[in-house]
């Protein structure tokens, strides 16, 4: 499943993002959309300071994505068993769970 | 059938008939289920559906014979294509892009034109089946997701590697340069080689270095003898000048 719960991604709680991945590996294919959908034009619009750092090696490491909260908080998925949608509904919740004024605002 | 009644009862146009029979007692949508005419029972009797009776369930076994789908003329065009391009450029990298808008595109194609690296775009499918009957199957993983190819008959990369340094949402995956596989950091460090000639004279020197210092060896003692016997005469000399000398001051 390509297409996420909702059509835009907020990332007004977020200060960085860094996605890590090891292109020649089979398992990255999640972590890969999860960039696409995260560091898309719509997304970064809705927070200019958010920074989208993408990070490729040859170390057949596991594909991570490490998430900063502007709070300190830090959110680390390991993307080699987990799909796209999955990765993406678990940030959201945080993102929602953080920031519920601007998440009800845009419902309104 | 109240037309067909009334025209036979109406001997003139105009006239109502004294008598007017209204059906009743049939009507089509009942609130239970009307029992089917005979006929109609017998026709569906004789026409049901029987299927053909399966000796094992259906996902019981695996499929024995793949069905391969065949290309279509697009797909063949876009391989002629593809092979034409790798068998031209010598440099193909693969770049994600996981958002740029038609300005930032235009922009970044404008500035690696400059350079003769052209970008294009191909379906990853495509791609993929195209390069699993080639000797690059190992590029099929890198094609995965929104991705780029930039070709380019020179291999540029530092000038690559600066324009999409510009540009943050494009991700380099790999390069397949002069027929090798790289990975991002391989790149990166074969920006950094110095050029074809320099290399040369390295090798050249480092070769010609130990011939040299064997020639060295070989001459040392024969130079040293040399030496030796130079500073030999040179004493000889300035004895023979000292002696000469005192010998013509007594004598003067």
């Amino acid at each position: 499943m390509a297409a996420p719960s909702k059509a835009t991604v907020v990332l007004k709680a977020v200060k960085k993002i860094t996605v890590q991945f090891c292109p020649f590996e089979s398992n990255v294919r999640s972590t890969r959309e999860f960039l696409t959908l995260v560091g898309s034009e719509k997304a970064r619009a809705t927070n200019m300071n958010c920074e989208v750092i993408p990070v490729v090696k040859h170390d057949k490491s596991e594909p991570v994505v490490d998430i900063t909260y502007v709070d300190g908080e830090k959110l680390l998925m390991k993307g080699a068993n987990l799909t796209s949608s999955e990765m993406l509904s678990a940030f959201q919740s945080r993102c929602v769970a953080k920031d519920p004024q601007a998440k009800v605002g845009e419902k309104k | 059938m109240a037309a067909t009644l009334c025209s036979k009862l109406l001997p003139k146009h105009g006239w109502l008939p004294l008598t007017q029979s209204v059906r009743h007692g049939s009507k089509a949508v009942t609130r239970h289920r009307k029992p089917l005419h005979i006929q109609k029972q017998k026709l569906l009797a004789v026409t049901q559906y029987i299927p053909p009776a399966r000796e094992f369930p259906p996902g019981a076994y695996p499929s024995q014979t793949k069905h391969v789908q065949e290309d279509n003329d697009l797909t063949l065009l876009m391989k002629r294509e593809l092979k034409k391009l790798f068998e031209d450029c010598k440099m193909i990298a693969v770049v994600q892009n996981s958002s740029s808008s038609a300005e930032d595109m235009m922009t970044l194609r404008h500035r690696l034109y400059k350079h003769n690296i052209t970008v294009k775009f191909f379906p990853n499918k495509v791609v993929r089946s195209f390069l699993s009957d080639s000797i690059y199957c190992n590029m099929g993983l890198l094609f995965v997701g929104p991705t780029v190819m930039f070709v380019s008959k020179e291999p540029k990369v530092k000038e690559m590697l600066t324009t999409l340094r510009g540009s943050p949402q494009m991700t380099l995956l790999g390069a397949c340069i002069d027929n090798t596989l790289l990975s991002a950091q391989g790149i990166v460090s074969y920006s950094k080689l110095p050029s074809m000639t320099v290399i040369q004279g390295e090798v050249v020197s480092g070769l010609s270095m130990l011939t040299s210092h064997t020639a060295y060896l070989l001459q040392r003692h024969p130079a040293h003898l040399s030496q030796l016997l130079q500073q030999y005469i040179k004493q000889q000399s300035s004895d023979g000048s000292a002696e000469a000398a005192p010998k013509a001051e007594e004598a003067t």
